[in-house]
């Protein structure tokens, strides 16, 4: 089969030296689901980003049906039948399901050009029904759920008759119950001539879904497979270029004492909205406890009021037995040790450099960092502290004094754990402690949360990622409003019951 | 680092070359101005040494600017905060005589005390009510400004001067000059040492540092966030202060009307340029107060007026905060390209 669309060579550096697509050729067939996988920072999107004309490249060809072509903008692509959706859905959360679907293409009539209302969710209807998407278009965007959402956003392309879809990542919004839905619909576009490029690293899914794979590892192409003539052992080597565990490691342990409780912790709104609701639980010495739910649910005010940040409206903390509600930043943090979910945000100032990066809050609390009283910093120490906290968690650093922009996000990830690790507290708060990272340096991470809970202290982690609490945790708790509904042992439990709990809460039998 | 001294100096250059075009419209003789401008502000020991002096007031504030934009609190408070250590060491020497080893660090101290009164006011209005220190500051600029009028129109007024000013102060609290250089500026030498001391190597100083990158970051880290912010609005208060306090001490030796004018907000202006880089305040004040000390010896012997100095003062100031940024994303395009290039072959 011929090519319908091919890229040659191309190449992208983002400045100003980022290699982020490097001499890439792959060809795409008319009708056929091809998917991209790749580690992040691997450059699958940014290849789809600039087949779509939203990223300028340095080099290369792009070509379809054998001419070629140059896109400047979006517009330019849509023009000849590519679109792209992103991972964050863009619409106008005020506005119906039509008004979204036709803005900026809208039917008019007359002189004036008034907005054709009939003709216009006529249009819409026509779409949906051709391609059964099951939406309503009168309904409201901000009340349809997440998965109606992407379809809407799939519907704007279609409506524009686009006959290439690229997908980025679009499983990463959806629950384990939308994501069949999503495929059935994709595959039956596809049956009906569209060509779609998916973009995953999701590997299960990938294989379920696609006619082709392409994988790319640091900016490569490694290779365009058939889905029906490969297994996720053989993708996911060429995404890393070694083999990859999928097992857990975790063994036995014994669980100790209690060292983390949060009794009746409750955190209420203005408006009188209970975003906490009496939410109690604890965690053990030796015990990785993993807190599983859509974003949204409470997780965030959880944070909040064992970090300090925010007081909540009632209930106690206490970590070792102590009451930490009361306490200052500081004196929590002898107790606490915290992995956040936004690095840039909370986990470390950028434009700082490793070293400065590396002695917080270990600069209030160690001495061997403090001289003349506590007035001036002792660097002789904090530059010895940097090498040795680098070399245990190898953080991959050009020198101490390179901003911490600089380092890779596994490498800044690496930092802050092993800062965090070395303040030595009896417990850990992680929050999505792997999120944006490769599949090598997640398995990392998991392996020192693992041996954290070999060193008997007690693990609280955050996770958006089931397959990651499956992975690491003893106990699961599913966080639903506020509530946590569930209790599940992580070894009497499945990912699908999880799931349940997650959109649904309690089940009201 | 090379690529900032790069960017800073082409950045010049070009600021120059704009002057130049401005001149040239005006019908005057750019580089005839520009030798008047050197001349009289760097060729030979007397200008070198006015011009030093002349810098005591803006590199100070600009240095007070530059902590607080770097470490967090938006204080534009230097005037006003100038102003008032002028007045508290005018103040401290006219009623108090002591031989000049206590005298001179006496009036230091109340130039200091004046300007860090003036700031922790509107710090302690953040801390306690949560009013914005960006808009306070400002305002108290204001009332600065009128209190030190009246103070030197009323109460203290020389009653033999025609205008309102001061008596002069004790002639044991002037800046002595140590051969021809004025103490003032030693005071502001040491002032940059000490600062850059406590900014790069000071618990509090790391604290800041971050505080003024990410002070979400530095608040769960365990800094004191609160303690910091009052601490830093003190000192560069008293940074504003002390350069009222020089300005008083070295030049006039008593409270003019007008005195403090454009000198803090010169300075700000320097903390910019100088993207907040303790140094690099020190580095742009002396070049800001090279300019204007020029400007005035220029008028003599050239037909350009004075004025021609403020505009090229501010090109300089759009011209090298332009360059700096926009060298830095053309630096990261060609580097991008020449990879670009190796990777296709």
């Amino acid at each position: 089969m011929d090519d319908f669309i091919s890229l040659e060579r191309i190449v992208k550096v983002y400045p100003p030296n980022v290699l982020a697509v490097d001499n890439v050729s792959v060809g795409f067939h008319k009708g056929e689901i091809h998917s991209i996988v790749g580690e992040n920072g691997a450059g699958k999107s940014t290849l789809m980003k600039l087949l779509y004309g939203l990223v300028p490249f340095d080099s290369g060809t792009v070509k379809i049906n054998g001419a070629a072509v140059h896109f400047r903008k979006p517009g330019d692509a849509i023009a000849m039948g590519i679109g792209m959706v992103h991972q964050e859905i863009e619409l106008i959360s005020q506005y119906t399901v039509w008004e979204n679907v036709v803005l900026g293409a809208e039917p008019v009539r007359g002189l004036g050009g008034t907005l054709d209302t009939k003709r216009a969710i006529e249009l819409v209807r026509r779409k949906i029904d051709e391609f059964q998407f099951n939406l309503d278009p009168s309904a409201q965007v901000e009340r349809i759920s997440v998965a109606a959402r992407q379809k809407v956003e799939i519907l704007k392309l279609l409506y524009r008759n686009v006959s290439v879809l690229i997908l980025d990542e679009p499983t990463a919004v959806l629950t384990p119950q939308e994501i069949p839905q999503l495929f059935a619909e994709l595959k039956r576009l596809r049956d009906k001539g569209t060509t779609i490029l998916f973009i995953s690293h999701r590997l299960d899914e990938v294989l379920e879904l696609s006619d082709r794979i392409t994988v790319m590892r640091k900016g490569k192409k490694i290779a365009t497979v058939a889905a029906s003539e490969t297994d996720k052992e053989a993708l996911a080597q060429m995404m890393v270029g070694r083999q990859v565990i999928f097992t857990s490691k975790r063994t036995p342990h014994q669980r100790g004492e209690r060292v983390f409780e949060a009794k009746g912790l409750s955190v209420t709104r203005r408006d009188g909205l209970k975003l906490l609701d009496n939410v109690s639980f604890s965690v053990h010495a030796g015990e990785i406890v993993g807190i599983a739910g859509v974003e949204g649910n409470g997780q965030f005010e959880l944070v909040n009021s064992v970090m300090g940040l925010a007081a909540p409206s009632s209930g106690s903390l206490t970590v070792n037995g102590t009451e930490i509600i009361k306490l200052p930043i500081l004196e929590r943090r002898k107790l606490i040790s915290f992995v956040p979910q936004d690095r840039g945000k909370m986990g470390a100032s950028l434009p700082a450099s490793i070293l400065d990066n590396a002695i917080m809050t270990h600069h209030r609390l160690e001495p061997r960092f403090s001289a003349w009283r506590g007035l001036v910093l002792n660097y002789r120490n904090a530059r010895a502290f940097t090498d040795t906290l680098a070399q245990r968690f190898s953080v991959q650093m050009a020198s101490r004094q390179s901003p911490f922009r600089s380092l890779s996000g596994g490498n800044q990830q690496k930092l802050i754990l092993g800062r965090e690790l070395l303040l030595s507290t009896p417990f850990f708060l992680m929050d999505q402690p792997t999120r944006g990272l490769d599949v090598g340096s997640i398995e990392y991470v998991h392996g020192e949360i693992l041996s954290m809970r070999g060193a008997d202290r007690a693990v609280l982690v955050i996770s958006a990622d089931l397959e990651e609490l499956f992975l690491i945790a003893d106990r699961i708790l599913v966080m639903h409003r506020g509530q946590i509904v569930a209790d599940l042992a992580a070894e009497q439990t499945t990912i699908e019951e999880v799931g349940r709990y997650m959109l649904e809460g309690k089940r009201t039998a | 680092m090379t690529r900032r001294i790069l960017s800073g100096v082409l950045g010049v250059v070009i600021a120059f070359v704009v002057g130049a075009i401005i001149m040239l419209l005006e019908g005057y003789e750019p580089l005839a101005t520009y030798g008047a401008l050197a001349q009289f502000s760097l060729g030979g020991i007397g200008p070198l040494t006015t011009t030093l002096k002349n810098s005591v007031p803006l590199v100070l504030t600009g240095l007070s600017a530059a902590i607080a934009f770097a470490s967090g609190p938006v204080n534009l408070g230097q005037p006003g905060q100038l102003v008032f250590g002028a007045l508290a060491a005018t103040l401290g020497g006219l009623y108090i005589s002591l031989p000049p080893v206590l005298e001179i660090p006496l009036l230091l101290l109340l130039a200091i005390a004046g300007g860090a009164l003036w700031s922790g006011l509107a710090g302690l209005l953040k801390q306690a009510f949560g009013m914005s220190e960006f808009i306070v500051t400002l305002m108290l600029n204001m009332i600065a400004d009128f209190f030190t009028a009246w103070a030197i129109a009323y109460p203290f007024m020389d009653r033999k001067a025609f205008s309102p000013m001061t008596p002069p102060i004790a002639q044991s609290g002037w800046m002595p000059d140590i051969g021809p250089l004025n103490a003032s500026v030693l005071i502001m030498l040491v002032s940059v040492v000490v600062m850059w001391f406590v900014f790069q190597r000071w618990r509090a100083g790391y604290e800041w540092r971050i505080t003024g990158q990410n002070s979400l970051f530095a608040r769960l880290g365990g800094c004191d966030v609160r303690g910091n912010f009052m601490a830093v609005m003190l000192v560069t208060g008293a940074l504003a202060g002390l350069a009222g306090g020089l300005v008083v001490m070295g030049g006039p030796h008593r409270f003019l009307k007008g005195l403090g004018a454009n000198y803090a907000w010169d300075g700000i202006m320097i903390a910019i340029m100088a993207n907040n880089g303790l140094v690099e305040t020190l580095i742009y004040g002396v070049f800001v107060a090279a300019i204007q000390t020029g400007a005035l010896g220029m008028e003599l012997i050239t037909n350009v007026p004075s004025e021609i100095a403020q505009v090229l003062q501010a090109v300089l100031v759009l011209v090298i905060v332009a360059t700096r940024e926009y060298a830095s994303v053309v630096f990261d395009r060609l580097a991008a390209r020449r990879q670009a290039r190796e990777r296709a072959t």
